[in-house]
């Protein structure tokens, strides 16, 4: 939140539901990502073939549970090069009315998306569901490096080593959350980074 | 205007920038009222009294070669200042014939265009620059054709593409900013880019405002003032550059606002483009300083009391909190209370 205002630009995310009217399902899950399958699976599952990619995380791993309830549809990857490779590949071989879905870390939907938007899938027919993380993204605006993973108002840039406000503003494009220097105005004046995206 | 002697001025470092006071008489001051807050205030854009900013589609002022000269200086700081989206270029040609036929129609003696069927030869005498190239072809400009006029005309431009029922920010040329960033904006649709602006929501206004610009038709151009304020006369008030100018917002004194903090009012047009069906978004800023604006005393009065009065959300929004209570010390000695007239004119 920030200045007590809503900043439209922030993605909102929902829980993942099957779009029953479709040609063929491409479900894309990172981590914790995977129970959102599972959840997923839970409701009425569509007449048509289902793709699930999943990569899993250190301590964040449901392989286990998703062979045994999605079966021959699952393929499990070891690193994220190989499911993007993968996905790429899912996508040149779909076809209109592919529905797709992604679910992870913030870093991880838009990457999904990012990737979708090349092969001329729209932004908005791609469904996301954040389960865990509130981990953003955030792009310097400054030297144009993203960092990831941040979870506070405030964070250090992995590129410039500014300390950088996390703002709302939010590019599609970029997968990435606005970054400003906080202390520009007043060069050190760095107040106490909080938590606010654990 | 017809003769215009270029001033050469700088909008950065030791800030020589001032208005002459032609200038000064026809700056667009955007106050009719004591009170300010957001409308869709949205005008035809036809041609307006001689000698003023809307004479023409395209104003050229004094500043001209100057301003011309700093949008170079900040392109070679920061090429993401310039974007354009691939899907964009019937666009950019769309932008480089309208530019060029309004200014070599509007300012015959500064810029010809001739055209022999497809190849067109484009003289700009104030910038000394002459290049023949074919329409359509760009590979026989020196830069794409948004590019190369748009370091050619005064302001900041942005190219809209219309589909799935809004606008997007597909390209964007972009050194005089009020604080919002190309590099990270482009793309973005019409309620993306527009998200971080406060109160607009609630009051529906860009909702309203992009099915106005959804149905803009060619031929019938359209116009609105905005406003912000800017310490020091700089034009590249981005945010990339932000750790440069951000300091200066604390150096403002009750003593010294006068010469430091000046209004800044951009001239916002939108204009349909016809090969493209895109619309161009250019937004032309003119900055003056409290000292100039104190000139005509109803400007110094009527805007000490917007400022006075402005909604907090719009202070902090605009960047203003941290230097408005000097900026009103300096203004209230200006302003008597006299009841004003309604109108933003400065006498």
């Amino acid at each position: 939140m920030q200045h007590g205002y809503w900043i439209r630009s922030k993605p909102i995310y929902h829980s993942l539901a099957w779009q029953y009217k479709a040609q063929a399902h491409v479900l894309l899950a990172s981590g914790e990502g995977g129970r959102s399958v599972l959840r997923l699976y839970q409701q009425r599952l569509p007449d048509q073939p289902v793709t699930v990619l999943y990569l899993p995380a250190e301590n964040e791993d449901y392989s286990a549970p998703l062979v045994t309830v999605v079966g021959t549809s699952l393929q499990v990857f070891p690193d994220a090069r190989e499911l993007w490779q993968r996905f790429d590949q899912v996508l040149q071989q779909s076809r209109m009315g592919t529905r797709l879905y992604a679910a992870g870390t913030e870093s991880f939907l838009w990457q999904a998306t990012t990737l979708a938007v090349k092969h001329g899938v729209l932004n908005a027919d791609v469904m996301r569901e954040q389960p865990a993380s509130l981990a953003r993204p955030v792009y310097c605006v400054h030297c144009k490096t993203t960092t990831h993973g941040v979870t506070t108002n405030i964070a250090v840039c992995a590129g410039c080593q500014r300390h950088l406000f996390v703002r709302d503003h939010f590019s599609r494009r970029l997968g990435a959350y606005m970054g400003l220097m906080i202390d520009a105005e007043d060069p050190g004046n760095v107040p106490d980074a909080e938590e606010v995206y654990p | 205007m017809n003769n215009l002697a270029y001033k050469h001025e700088t909008f950065r470092d030791d800030y020589t920038y001032r208005n002459s006071p032609d200038a000064i008489r026809r700056f667009p001051f955007p106050f009719a009222e004591d009170h300010y807050m957001y409308s869709v205030n949205i005008e035809q854009h036809q041609p307006g009294a001689k000698g003023s900013i809307v004479e023409h589609a395209f104003d050229i002022d004094e500043h001209y070669v100057s301003e011309c000269e700093d949008k170079l200086i900040t392109l070679g700081q920061d090429k993401g200042r310039y974007a354009a989206l691939p899907h964009m270029m019937d666009a950019q040609w769309d932008f480089l014939e309208l530019s060029m036929e309004s200014l070599s129609r509007d300012y015959p003696h500064l810029f010809t265009l001739t055209k022999d069927g497809e190849r067109w030869t484009w003289r700009n005498g104030p910038l000394g620059i002459e290049d023949s190239f074919v329409f359509g072809d760009a590979a026989t400009l020196p830069l794409e054709p948004f590019e190369y006029m748009g370091r050619q005309v005064q302001g900041d431009f942005v190219l809209l593409d219309q589909r799935e029922g809004t606008l997007f920010a597909d390209a964007g040329f972009i050194t005089s900013q009020a604080d919002w960033s190309l590099a990270f904006d482009v793309g973005m649709s019409w309620h993306e880019w527009h998200g971080p602006v406060p109160q607009v929501e609630k009051m529906g206004i860009m909702d309203r405002a992009l099915k106005f610009l959804m149905s803009l038709q060619q031929g019938n151009p359209v116009r609105r003032l905005n406003w912000t304020m800017t310490i020091n006369p700089r034009l590249d008030t981005s945010p990339e550059h932000f750790p440069e100018w951000g300091p200066d917002k604390l150096k403002v004194t009750a003593q010294n606002a006068g010469e430091k903090a000046h209004l800044r009012v951009e001239l916002q047009t939108m204009f349909r483009l016809p090969r493209s069906n895109a619309i161009l978004f250019s937004i032309r800023c003119y900055l003056i300083s409290l000292e100039e604006l104190a000139t005509y005393p109803r400007w110094a009065k009527r805007f000490h009391r917007v400022l006075r009065d402005l909604h907090p959300d719009l202070l902090e929004y605009k960047g203003i909190k941290v230097y408005h209570e000097a900026v009103l010390a300096w203004l209230s000695q200006h302003d008597d209370g006299a009841e004003l007239a309604l109108g933003a004119h400065p006498e």
